[in-house]
């Protein structure tokens, strides 16, 4: 083997390890569950993950009729590998919505938003995600995040009779 | 002196093999399906250092062979990817083949501290060390993924209830056996497997030569 072929297979082979090794890492900073996630990651990871449209619409059509959990499955099924920000936005807001009651909050509930929303904030480019949607209260994953930790903060104020008044945003 | 080995071996055969190994060590597939990746815990990275030590006394493991000042920048960095592919493949070996808690744990961790010293201190050659290694890793697989699987698993039938006699007397309690998926079996094997071959293929020491010469003839006068 000449002397140049051998330097290229062995730039080729420090490339593809130092590739190799990151993309390990990767999936051990993000710990798939299943294999469609770790395979999401993958095509993530190259730019060549794609949100299922359809299911998407179907999921934000439940949504708006207050139809969380089939609104979570069209969600899942559109990013079953849970790399779009926005799709796990809206799951966690589904959790929110589901969750939320005038005199108490679902505990169970709002720490699955918690999850999804930290997701979403994983997952967005900064840590910063704007969803630009007329029929939600809250637009940012940073106001969302920050209802749903209030909703799991036990405190004097709960007993105040007023907050029967809240609206669910 | 190690013999050469050819540029694509060194460079992309050997990383991509412990590279693997490395990944697969730490998956733990769960009986429903759900999978996650488990870190090398401390002991195991002590326990890598001991046997990339014992591997380099046993001349498995010739570090003149993979770095060096004879040896280009290019081959150093080559060389230095596969030590450091090996230490984090024997660290996570260890990490697939020993149970996750409990007192096994530590069982298995001790088992393999105090075989490694043994084997140390043995100073055996690289024949030996490979063989020695292969019965290590294979009586840990099957301890862990054949034994202990098979006491958790509540099917296992005649398998379960021979072990469970066996055992009866050697502890205080009943052993609690580990649920794990046969997947999480096969790809264990596939990475003892993988790291076996990895170890085959490091650089040999180089054959010495021995040159015969005969005798001078004297004539009988």
């Amino acid at each position: 083997m000449g002397a140049v072929k051998e330097a290229l297979v062995r730039v080729a082979g420090l490339v593809f390890a130092a590739a190799y090794a990151a993309f390990i890492v990767s999936v051990y900073a993000r710990q798939p569950s299943t294999v469609r996630q770790l395979a999401g990651g993958v095509a993530a990871s190259v730019g060549a993950y794609r949100v299922d449209p359809v299911n998407f619409q179907e999921g934000l059509r439940f949504f708006r009729g207050d139809q969380f959990p089939e609104a979570r499955a069209a969600f899942e099924r559109a990013d079953p590998a849970r790399q779009d920000a926005q799709t796990q936005f809206y799951i966690a807001y589904s959790y929110y919505r589901q969750g939320w009651g005038r005199v108490y909050k679902d505990d169970a509930l709002y720490r699955q938003g918690l999850e999804a929303v930290d997701r979403a904030i994983g997952r967005a480019p900064g840590g910063r995600l704007v969803v630009s949607d007329a029929t939600l209260h809250m637009h940012t994953a940073d106001e969302l995040r920050a209802e749903l930790q209030r909703g799991l903060v036990r405190e004097l104020s709960d007993l105040n009779p007023m907050k029967v008044l809240e609206e669910r945003k | 002196m190690t013999r050469p080995l050819p540029a694509a071996r060194e460079a992309i055969i050997l990383p991509a093999l412990f590279l693997t190994v490395a990944g697969a060590g730490g998956l733990r597939v769960a009986p429903g399906g759900g999978m996650s990746f488990v870190p090398p815990p401390l002991i195991t990275l002590v326990l890598a250092v001991l046997l990339l030590g014992v591997m380099a006394r046993a001349g498995l493991l010739i570090p003149t062979g993979l770095l060096g000042d004879h040896r280009t920048g290019l081959e150093n960095a080559s060389g230095a990817v596969v030590v450091l592919a090996l230490f984090a493949a024997s660290a996570q070996l260890f990490t697939c083949l020993t149970p996750d808690a409990g007192v096994l744990r530590l069982v298995f961790n001790l088992f393999f501290l105090f075989l490694l010293w043994n084997t140390l201190a043995a100073q055996p050659d690289r024949t030996r060390l490979l063989r020695s290694l292969l019965v290590v890793f294979g009586w840990a697989y099957v301890v862990r993924y054949v034994a202990l699987a098979a006491l958790a698993d509540p099917q296992a039938g005649w398998t379960r209830r021979l072990l469970t006699v066996l055992l009866e007397g050697a502890t205080s309690g009943p052993i609690e056996g580990e649920a794990i998926a046969p997947l999480a079996g096969y790809v264990a094997f596939a990475t003892v497997a993988l790291y076996m071959i990895g170890l085959v293929l490091l650089p040999r020491p180089a054959a010495t030569t021995v040159a015969l010469v005969a005798p001078d003839v004297v004539d009988a006068p």
